[in-house]
């Protein structure tokens, strides 16, 4: 795009204010409509499942078997009742604050993990890195699903248990893409010119490659608590995820599921929804803050 | 390639065809738009041009200007979001911008042929030479497969390819960027096009590479009757080889005239300070240097409405009415839109001037007359060579070697080997001096400096540092001693964290060497953000901010902090427009004089390096060539390939520009990996001899030259005393 | 070439090693080991000694992983008592099955992605961009047996013209004689993949269309149609084909839900039932096939790659 460059011609020693790098990212991050909609959406699905509980208020331990099948409206169930007289509503609310922190944490727990890996092996190079790489490479050949169901099968799953599973084996595409990002950093000007004034890599990787590199991390975070959000429900449907009467959304879908016949529309298309609403909103905020985490967008 | 087209050929030929009536392309008040996510830019601003059939037009101009614009506007290729918005483009007299989408594809594939600046990623990497050559053929004349095959081999022999009917069946990553952009040359001119458009068509390539297609370009325009529009940033290109001349600022045409004439006797005032920016309008026949005029600021920002002369906020001689008045382009052969131009030189001709004018027997210098109050007096000029030889070297390099291991997996056909990236090279440099670094790529200039600054370690030689071999020393007490030598980076922009405040880039390197305390250091950042004439307000603010020569300038604080001795410059300003060169150039050497610094400058421009260095070394294929005062390396080189380099040297001085038959090197650079034995230049060199077969020792005093048949002796007088060069 | 060719291949026979290695720990970290995997809950402790010993799993690990290799090699990967089968045996029936699905899903992704990644990249950031890209994005985000339930709810109920159940024949020509089952199965699984490959075919060439080369040949008065179409189509497409291999666990994975789903008697549904019975054996025979199919496919892809793109195939590098 040199000739577009060309045209602009250089960038002009700017008279407004400075501007923090965050305040700048915040403002990309806000031009862009999606991730501001997929902003709202978490905080409104979050809000409903953690505070919806304070005001609409249901019992969810107790099964009612004198009102399943509730249409909602009747009984004042809003949305009426499950096979087993649990609210619906008020189930959603306890599914999406288990759906909402088992992501939330398998996906940080990923997150972590693989970063923590792939920088020890982009950093350290060598035996370290190929063996690492190997292994990854080894994990990442097992389809997820694949190796997520025979852990489930051998402990049984419980909310923590799923954190532990799905974060413990989804570290791969984080360690894969933070190694990738050490190896480009490591090799950058800035981070020579650093070496040429007598720097050691201690100080390359603190002040250098961390911080160029947590903004990728951060994205991919977001990738990841989507897809373990999806992880859980697949397991749900698949018959391992975590037993009654705790719920999460994908559980709830595929008991709803068993409804499809029957017409109890209620039980089947609310859970679902809600899955593909979560997981669009990290995906518009994780491709909102890539663009925000990305300094070379706003030159020119 | 016929060698001998010399000048008088050149001018004759086509001077028929200005006469004959129609122009072959016309501009009339072009407008071009282009709409980016932060407004609308007006890169093109009422631009008329014209080019007369088999004639050479040059457009020139620095970054923005709008030269490559024109060409894309003329050639319907503008990037995403740009417009035409206005004006005419006639081309043999029918308007391009009211003909069919169709009609106008066909004339660009059959009349029109470019050439684009970067030849590495101008051809599709994934189809055939031939066939690419073959394409506009096959589309536009309905040639046959095995007959567009013939014609490619045709173009392609006619283009200087070597083996054409070997090359049609390869892909464009197996040739060098010298034989793509032979091979864009050729596809550009296979349906015999009668206009050829080269958008900066060398600037991607060595200087020795650069001569031998502007060359082509001028043969082939000959052959062919056809007009060229040469676009380019250099000046020095255009005044070899253009008959007319349109220099171009901030979206318009501020002058144009024919070629002799411009730069004989430039009218606009930024024709003016942009020939006077230039090196080597700076490099006094009797030796020593001026200053620099450099021409203060940025150009304007093309988005936003602009008022009276775009020039006004950057020219000397500006005026009240200057920033009122929009001034238009003067009637006649000679065109300025200037409302105070430079006054006419006695004996120059006014009013209608014939389109060619033969080159005058004497050509006189442009003179800086009439200097501005602004321009500052003219420094004294450096001595060429330090007369204290006695004094400690900074820094003295012996022997030095660095190969690079070659890893086996994924080189096809290569054994796993090593690339002699630097072989057996020695110099000292003293404090106070500038050491000259030239050579083209590959040649292991930047490896010199790498190793200098101590970014890698030799494979064999000593670097001795004020008296200290580095060598012998651990990574901790080596680290301290490259405090007293720092490198400046060619692009700042990558050589500064993207994520840090230019406060935090200017204290890392106080931090790293804990220089100081915290207020210690902010003491520090200010007097190094004074030198380098910077404002305070650029402490808060992220290295994206800035521009170019903004950059280098915080870059050239940030190499100072910690009070080196040496700073070793890795092609510092080859990334700048003239305009901003000169302003960085004038502050290195300002810097130089101020505290007493030596520099290692390293760069492929010899004109650069001619003005800034006080001795130079010439470096070939990994070898240190020729050493010597900078004067006598440029005027009197002692070796073959220091004169082709400087023969190769564009140059707005017509007698030097004239000079088209000296001595030029042919051919290919050998691979690093299996370097020549003996002389690595005596597979390309003109005077090559049984004897070059054994390796020449780099010989002589002051001038010393690594050749067994130097094109002369090192003048008498000169004390033949070796150097630390051992 | 045959450098890399052989570079590519240690790698592949690397990575291959190390998926019977987590296996194998998987196995000897079960509680109760393999024994207890293999004779189920209600054995006692006798019978896993016995068994124990006759497999030589009292032996010491290294000892044990290489019988476990050896016993791999001769295609033995065990004994499912639940089935009463032998674990190759079970995989012999199904794997050919959940091969027919994934190619067929494969191949219906691919004849539709490239077209749809293409349109959106010439027409980029208007309508059918947007469109696709929102419609991809929303396919990416459903759960596939919601996906799947929503086609079944479309196609066989509400406007009932297919079949809600795969076929259920014991071989592929019988899986194959009832095409009418497979629709649904392989489009809910192709409607995914679609999703990640237009979005991949469209960035591969946006990429290639702002290469310098398509300025060139739009200098050269080429119709749009013939710069899209002889110049940027293969470089944009060469990439997809190692795509084709990158993506093969995932689409594994969705070929586990869909044939849980759609009750395929293929693979995938072979291991949920295993996973739900604990059937061991069963899940470690499959886990490791899957794998090597997966690390064999990656492979093929990478070589086809290299064979194809001359800039890899005279270059000989991957990168």
């Amino acid at each position: 795009m040199s000739t577009l460059s060309e045209a602009v011609g250089p960038a002009e020693p700017t008279d407004t204010p400075p501007r923090g790098l965050w305040r700048q990212g915040l403002t990309v991050f806000c031009e862009n409509r999606l991730a501001l909609v997929g902003l709202g959406l978490f905080v409104l699905l979050a809000g409903v499942s953690f505070l919806g509980p304070l005001v609409y208020q249901t019992d969810q331990v107790h099964t009612d078997l004198a009102s399943v099948h509730l249409a909602p409206g009747e009984q004042g169930h809003l949305l009426g009742t499950d096979g087993v007289g649990y609210d619906q509503l008020g189930r959603l609310m306890l599914g999406g604050q288990t759906s909402i922190i088992v992501g939330l944490a398998a996906g940080v727990l990923a997150t972590i993990v693989g970063t923590l890996l792939g920088a020890i092996a982009g950093f350290f190079g060598g035996w370290v890195d190929a063996a690492v790489m190997r292994v990854v490479d080894a994990m990442m050949s097992i389809p997820s699903l694949f190796l997520f169901m025979l852990l489930a099968a051998i402990v049984t799953p419980s909310a923590p248990m799923l954190i532990l599973i799905i974060g413990a084996f989804a570290w791969l595409g984080p360690a894969r893409l933070v190694r990738g990002e050490a190896l480009t950093l490591r090799s950058r000007e800035y981070v020579q010119a650093m070496r040429g004034m007598g720097g050691t890599g201690g100080r390359a990787v603190r002040r250098h490659i961390i911080p160029n590199a947590i903004g990728t991390v951060i994205v991919n975070a977001t990738f990841q608590v989507a897809d373990a959000i999806l992880y859980v429900a697949y397991l749900s449907f698949l018959g391992l995820g975590i037993p009654p009467p705790a719920a999460n959304w994908g559980g709830m879908l595929s008991d709803g599921l068993a409804d499809t016949y029957s017409g109890h529309w209620w039980l089947l298309y609310p859970p679902g929804i809600a899955i593909i609403l979560i997981v669009l909103a990290f995906n518009f905020i994780g491709d909102g803050l890539r663009d925000a985490f990305e300094v070379r967008l706003r030159r020119r | 390639m016929s060698e001998s087209i010399g000048l008088t050929a050149r001018h004759s030929a086509p001077a028929g065809h200005a006469a004959a009536g129609r122009p072959l392309l016309e501009l009339r008040d072009l407008d071009t738009d282009i709409a980016l996510r932060r407004g609308t830019v007006h890169a093109l601003d009422g631009i008329s041009l014209d080019v007369a059939p088999g004639q050479t037009l040059g457009v020139v101009g620095e970054s923005g200007s709008g030269k490559t614009m024109t060409a894309l506007s003329i050639m319907g290729l503008l990037p995403p979001g740009g417009r035409v918005t206005g004006g005419q483009i006639l081309f043999e007299g029918r308007d391009l911008r009211s003909l069919p989408t169709d009609e106008v594809r066909r004339i660009r594939g059959v009349r029109m042929g470019m050439v684009f600046q970067d030849p590495l990623t101008s051809l599709n990497p994934t189809i055939r030479i031939g066939a690419q050559v073959a394409e506009p053929l096959r589309v536009h004349k309905r040639v046959g497969r095995a007959e567009a095959r013939d014609r490619a081999i045709e173009i392609l022999r006619r283009v200087g390819m070597p083996r054409p009917e070997r090359i049609v069946d390869n892909y464009p990553h197996e040739l060098s960027g010298g034989m793509r952009q032979r091979v864009a040359i050729a596809m550009a001119l296979v349906c015999s096009p009668s206009l050829l458009i080269a958008d900066e068509p060398t600037t991607a390539l060595d200087v020795t590479t650069q001569r031998q297609i502007l060359e082509l370009i001028d043969d082939l325009r000959e052959e062919f009757g056809m007009a060229v529009i040469l676009v380019t940033h250099d000046l020095g290109v255009i005044a070899g080889r253009a008959d007319r001349v349109a220099v171009m600022y901030a979206g318009r045409v501020v002058e144009t005239a024919a070629t002799e004439q411009l730069f004989h006797a430039p009218r606009h005032r930024y024709t003016e300070a942009l020939m006077r920016a230039l090196p080597e309008s700076a490099i006094r026949d009797s030796g020593g240097h001026d200053r620099l005029i450099s021409i203060p600021g940025l150009p304007p920002d093309l988005s936003g409405p602009l008022t009276g002369c775009r020039f006004a906020a950057r020219c000397s001689y500006v005026s009240d009415d200057c920033r009122t008045t929009d001034p238009s382009l003067t009637p006649g052969a000679h065109q300025h839109a200037c409302l105070h131009p430079v006054p006419t030189p006695a004996g120059a001709v006014t009013g209608p001037v014939p389109a060619r004018v033969e080159p005058a027997a004497e050509p006189a210098r442009v003179e800086p007359a009439a200097a501005p109050a602004r321009v500052e007096p003219a420094a004294a000029p450096v001595t060429a060579a330090p007369a204290e030889v006695t004094e400690l070297p900074v820094l003295s390099v012996q022997n030095l070697v660095k190969n690079y291991p070659v890893h086996g997996r994924g080189l096809l056909r290569r054994t796993a080997g090593q690339v002699s990236a630097v072989a057996d090279v020695s110099f000292a440099v003293r404090p106070g001096e500038t050491f000259g670094l030239v050579g083209e790529s590959g040649c292991g200039k930047s490896t010199v400096g790498r190793l200098s600054v101590g970014l890698e370690r030799p494979s064999a030689g000593q670097i001795v540092l004020d008296g200290t071999d580095l060598t012998d020393l651990t990574g901790r007490e080596r680290r301290r001693m490259h405090r007293q030598v720092q490198l400046m980076f060619q692009d700042s922009y990558a050589a500064m964290n993207p994520r840090m405040r230019v406060d935090a880039i200017l204290a890392e390197p106080l931090e790293i060497q804990k220089v100081g305390d915290s207020s210690a250091r902010q003491a520090r950042i200010a007097t190094l953000l004074d030198q380098v004439g910077l404002s305070r307000r650029a402490l808060e603010r992220y290295p994206h901010e800035f521009s170019g020569g903004q950059l280098q300038r915080i870059g050239l604080a940030r190499s100072l902090a910690l009070h080196p001795r040496l700073i070793v410059g890795d092609e510092p300003v080859s990334a700048l427009d003239v305009s901003i060169q000169a302003q960085v150039l004038n502050l290195m050497r300002d810097l130089q004089r101020e505290l007493g610094l030596a520099y290692i400058f390293i760069s492929h421009d010899l004109s650069v390096v001619d003005y800034m260095a006080d001795r130079i070394g010439v470096m070939y294929l990994g070898k240190l060539v020729e050493i010597g005062p900078a004067r006598e390396v440029v005027r009197a080189a002692r070796h073959p390939y220091t004169q082709a380099l400087v023969d190769a040297v564009p140059s707005i001085t017509p007698d030097r520009a004239a000079t088209r038959d000296g001595t030029t090197i042919r051919g290919e650079l050998p691979s690093a990996l299996d370097p020549p034995t003996g002389c690595r230049f005596r597979t390309r060199c003109p005077r090559a001899a049984d004897i070059c077969t054994t390796e020449p020792p780099l010989a002589g005093g002051l001038h010393q030259v690594a050749c067994h048949l130097p094109l002369r002796p090192e003048p008498t007088g000169t004390p033949t005393q070796v150097q630390a060069v051992g | 070439m045959a450098r890399y060719l052989i570079a590519r291949l240690g790698q592949a026979l690397i990575v291959i090693v190390l998926v019977t290695v987590i296996a194998f720990l998987i196995l000897h970290l079960l509680p109760g080991g393999a024994a207890r995997a293999t004779l189920g809950k209600e054995a006692t402790l006798e019978q896993l000694a016995a068994f124990n010993h006759e497999m030589g799993y009292d032996r010491p690990l290294i000892q044990q992983y290489g019988m476990y290799v050896q016993r791999l090699l001769q295609g033995d990967l065990g004994y499912s008592y639940q089935l009463n089968q032998s674990v190759l045996e079970a995989i012999e029936q199904r794997l050919p099955k959940t091969m027919v699905l994934s190619l067929l899903s494969t191949l219906l992704a691919v004849v539709l992605a490239i077209p749809l990644g293409v349109l959106q990249a010439i027409r980029r950031n208007r309508w059918p961009d947007y469109a696709i890209t929102a419609l991809s994005l929303l396919a990416y985000a459903t759960p596939i047996f919601f996906l799947g339930l929503m086609m079944i709810i479309v196609f066989s109920q509400v406007w009932p013209i297919l079949p809600p159940e795969a076929p259920q024949g014991f071989t592929v020509a019988e899986l194959l004689a009832d095409p009418a089952g497979l629709v649904l199965p392989t489009a809910t699984l192709a409607i995914v993949t679609i999703a990640v490959y237009a979005r991949y075919v469209r960035s591969s060439m946006i990429d290639n269309l702002n290469e310098n080369y398509v300025r060139t040949a739009r200098s050269k008065g080429l119709s749009e149609r013939r710069v899209v179409l002889r110049h940027t189509l293969r470089n944009g497409l060469f990439p997809v084909i190692t795509l084709l291999g990158m993506y093969l666990p995932a689409l594994f994975s969705g070929a586990l839900v869909v044939e849980s789903l759609f009750n395929f008697p293929g693979m995938g549904q072979l291991f949920w039932q295993a996973a739900l019975k604990r059937d061991f054996p069963i899940l470690l025979g499959v886990t490791v096939i899957i794998s090597i199919a997966t690390v064999v496919g990656a492979l093929v892809a990478d070589l086809l790659y290299a064979a194809v793109d001359p800039r890899v195939r005279l270059r000989g590098s991957a990168t």
